[in-house]
């Protein structure tokens, strides 16, 4: 008798405790880390944000050398995060006794013509694999194509694939870049009541990730009658053309109610002639630039879609090793490595600023 | 006798108030004494406590410093190498990157080429935008920065300009290393049993070391979790030191314990050394010294006062047999002194001073009426100036020996005393009273006998004391005028007398 006072006391206390739990989290839901943006915990779904805690998985790479060629868009602190998950995959094979060396070079523009001459140089020196952060899909994919053919193990990572159907051995990045470009619209809209007008700043042209996500953008605006797009502008990932570009579109919409960024580099200018120009304008946008942070945590940017630029950058690197060692997608790893994408708000701008710099 | 008892209470009655209150007064100074300690000793903690940590922080930040140094020491050399090597491709550039990295202990070490390009033993990367230096263009000094690693641990960059180095045909612009700050701790964790913590902090109190300063500000923002216990003025105060680069201390108290800070930059990195100490864990420790102080200077006390306690009983105890012994001595001096003046030296016999001195109390007894019986015996020796003039004033003296022996030998109950040369007086009383006319009688006989045989001759006179005599003297003329009437008729009978 006794024995069963206690387990309904207990099952009360469980239930007691989850609706505190649930009052607390409020509207809040579990994060999803499978395509898709995702909302959680306030604290919990920033520290899960970006994982650092990576171990290698438990393949044996044939070599205990590799070299690898890395090419990405842009030099930005968005690849600089890729660069160190790539760093710490290359430690911890180093501890194994397997020494990885590689180069990861960028234009200081985006170029697909400068990433083509890259990647064709690249091809006569050896390296073991050639990974890509495609610039343009429709420009790059068929050089991939011919890459692959002429023998070289080519792969994609970061934010941007290659065209469906692309040759290429494998990708490690987000995979949903139209639903986050959606669900970060989404949020704007809400935010808008689902009334208003709306720019649209996307980064370079014909870069995967940030065409599909002004792609999601467009779809959800259109989904609501009282909604507008008043501009769409690319700013080439560069803060200071975001900047003028917003400059140009408050001139041209003085009443414009908010604007979707696609990219790193969209938001921070954005939020920047926003304040200036003392514009009331909702700003939701991509990634953690240290700026955007700030911008998010003095209310200028309502939300930001972090991807986890490390963990891209850790699996990128453990694939290439099973890719050199002549894996291909299948048991040992998928064709497309999915990395989550959570949204985080004023609210958890503090905590990510103090995890991803420091805040020094 | 009365004055010198007094003066010996007086004197004993100080020693024991005296003693009484020296105990006192160094019973009153010493808790007086540890109290102040005490007051002092918490006064102290702080001043303490702060040049403590100061000396601390001083020792840790200029570690710091050194390391520093001798970083860009070890990067010059790494570089003066590498230029001389005739590096002639990546590879074998990456190779003497390494090899300086592990012959001269430089951490991630790396060169940046003009157009950004960073080369380290396994990496190569565009880093324009990942190393801050590299934003400023041309390099022309040494640059001190801190980097965040993306979530991870926090580094210090050193970065030095490599004017005209050229390799592979390219000019490089820049070497740097980065040093963990992980490492950098344990190279200034010493164990203290957790009584002090440091920690690094940057311009803005965020914490760059990860270590814990104390349980109250653990790893958060200085600022940030002090601001409960600090009033804003001090906090502010403290936050343009930290961003001006300066030192300075704060003190705080939470759940009732102080705590204590002192801060010090690390010279050319923006960096705070903070040390923090638990005042309470030194009041604790002084406060432990100080109760064994105390402990001991009670027991002290206890043992003294003991001491001068016993001390002063087993001088009390000495003083009184002096005393005593002193007394003791006086009296029997006095009795020598009073034997001496009593006590014919020929005879041993008292003499004519003691008889005066018994003279004086019979005649208070007479005039009191106290005595009802008493015979004064007078004896004169016959024929002491013949023998002294024939035979030697020795055999006179011999001849007043004997008349003294035979005398005192017939008074065994009565005092004798001789009173003149040849004169002798008996105070006969009690039994020598009663058994005067038999001992009288027996020693005129033998006196009688004596004259035949020359020996000594003695003429005794006797008187009884009457209720008309006032005094002895009464008794003894009469006494005196039987003793002439008898010498007379001894000399009839053959004895020598004076004039024979």
């Amino acid at each position: 008798m006794r024995k069963r006072v206690n387990r309904i006391r207990l099952f009360l206390a469980l239930l007691m405790m989850a609706f505190i739990f649930a009052v607390r989290s409020n509207s809040i839901s579990v994060a999803v880390s499978e395509g898709g943006l995702s909302e959680a915990a306030p604290d919990a779904s920033v520290r899960s944000a970006v994982n650092f805690d990576h171990k290698l998985d438990s393949y044996a790479p044939l070599k205990d050398r590799y070299n690898f060629y890395f090419t990405y868009k842009t030099v930005h602190p968005w690849w600089d995060a890729v660069a160190l998950g790539m760093e710490e995959a290359q430690r911890q094979y180093l501890e194994k006794g397997i020494i990885i060396t590689y180069e990861y070079m960028a234009p200081d523009a985006a170029s697909a013509e400068d990433q083509i001459r890259r990647l064709l140089t690249a091809a006569d020196k050896g390296y073991d694999v050639i990974g890509v952060d495609v610039a343009d899909e429709a420009v790059i994919s068929p050089v991939l194509d011919e890459l692959v053919d002429s023998g070289l193990k080519i792969m994609t990572f970061s934010s941007s694939d290659a065209v469906e159907g692309c040759k290429r051995l494998a990708y490690v990045g987000n995979t949903h870049n139209y639903q986050d470009g959606a669900d970060l619209t989404e949020a704007l809209c809400q935010k808008l009541d689902y009334r208003g007008k709306v720019a649209i700043l996307v980064g370079s042209v014909g870069a995967p990730c940030h065409e599909d996500r002004a792609r999601g953008a467009k779809d959800t605006i259109a989904k609501y009658g009282d909604m507008e797009i008043v501009a769409t502008e690319y700013d080439m990932d560069s803060v200071d053309m975001a900047y003028e570009l917003t400059l140009k579109i408050l001139e041209d919409c003085p009443d414009l109610d908010g604007i979707v960024c696609c990219n790193m580099s969209n938001p921070v200018g954005a939020a920047r002639a926003i304040t200036e120009k003392g514009s009331s304008a909702v700003i939701v946008g991509m990634d953690h630039d240290e700026d955007a942070l700030r911008y998010l945590n003095d209310g200028v940017i309502y939300c930001l879609g972090v991807q986890d630029c490390y963990s891209i950058g850790f699996d990128t690197l453990q694939i290439a090793v099973k890719l050199a060692d002549g894996n291909l997608p299948g048991e040992l790893f998928h064709e497309k490595t999915d990395q989550i994408t959570t949204v985080i708000y004023q609210n958890d701008a503090a905590l990510m600023l103090e995890l991803l710099y420091g805040e020094m | 006798m009365a004055q010198k008892k007094n003066s010996n209470r007086a004197f004993v009655l100080t020693a024991v108030i005296g003693s009484l209150l020296t105990m006192a007064m160094v019973t009153a100074n010493s808790v007086w004494a540890s109290r102040q300690t005490g007051v002092a000793t918490n006064e102290a903690v702080s001043a303490v406590s702060s040049f403590y940590l100061e000396a601390m922080a001083d020792r840790r930040a200029k570690t710091i410093t050194n390391l520093i140094n001798s970083s860009f020491d070890q990067m010059e050399k790494a570089i003066a190498y590498i230029a001389d090597e005739g590096v002639d491709s990546q590879e074998a550039l990456r190779d003497a990157i390494g090899k300086m990295e592990s012959l001269l202990g430089l951490n991630r070490f790396a060169l940046v080429d003009e157009d950004n390009i960073v080369y380290t033993q396994y990496t190569t990367y565009t880093g324009g935008s990942r190393h801050a230096f590299l934003s400023e263009g041309e390099i022309t000094g040494r640059i001190i920065s801190t980097v965040s690693l993306y979530g991870s641990s926090k580094q210090l960059c050193l970065t030095s300009p490599t004017p005209g180095l050229s390799i592979l045909n390219r000019p490089f612009k820049a070497c740097f290393v980065q040093l963990d700050i992980k490492d950098i701790v344990d190279l200034l964790a010493f164990d203290d049993q957790g009584r002090t913590h440091f920690a690094l902090y940057s311009k803005k109190g965020g914490n760059l070391s990860g270590t814990e300063l104390g349980p109250v500000i653990s790893n958060r923002n200085l600022f940030d979790a002090t601001q409960a216990f600090v009033p804003q003025q001090v906090l502010q105060e403290k936050r343009d030191n930290f961003e001006n680069e300066r030192e300075g201390s704060l003190s705080f108290a939470s759940d009732g314990m102080d705590e204590t800070l002192v801060y010090v930059p690390i010279q050319g990195t923006g960096w705070e050394m903070a040390v923090l100490i638990r005042e309470s864990i030194i009041q604790e420790q002084i406060r432990d010294i100080s109760e064994k102080t105390l402990a001991n200077s009670r027991n002290q006390i206890i043992f003294t006062s003991v001491s001068v306690l016993t001390l002063a009983v087993v001088l009390l105890f000495q003083y009184r047999k002096l005393s005593r012994d002193k007394l003791k001595a006086e009296r029997e001096t006095s009795r020598a002194f009073q034997a001496m003046a009593n006590t014919d030296s020929l005879t041993g016999i008292r003499n004519k001073h003691a008889y005066a001195e018994n003279e004086a109390i019979i005649n208070r007894q007479i005039q009191s009426g106290a005595l009802e019986k008493l015979a004064v015996v007078i004896g004169d020796i016959n024929g002491l100036k013949y023998v002294n003039d024939t035979l030697g004033h020795a055999a006179g003296d011999q001849l007043i020996k004997d008349a003294s022996e035979m005398i005192c030998h017939a008074f065994s109950h009565g005092a004798v005393f001789r009173i003149g040369g040849d004169e002798f007086v008996i105070l006969l009383q009690g039994k020598g009273f009663d058994t005067m006319d038999e001992v009288i009688g027996a020693l005129n006989r033998q006196v009688e006998a004596n004259i035949k045989e020359n020996k000594v001759v003695v003429a005794l006179g006797y008187a009884l004391l009457t209720p008309q005599d006032r005094q002895l003297s009464d008794v003894f003329e009469r006494a005196d005028n039987m003793m002439y009437e008898r010498k007379k008729a001894l000399k009839e009978m053959g004895a020598k007398t004076r004039v024979s």
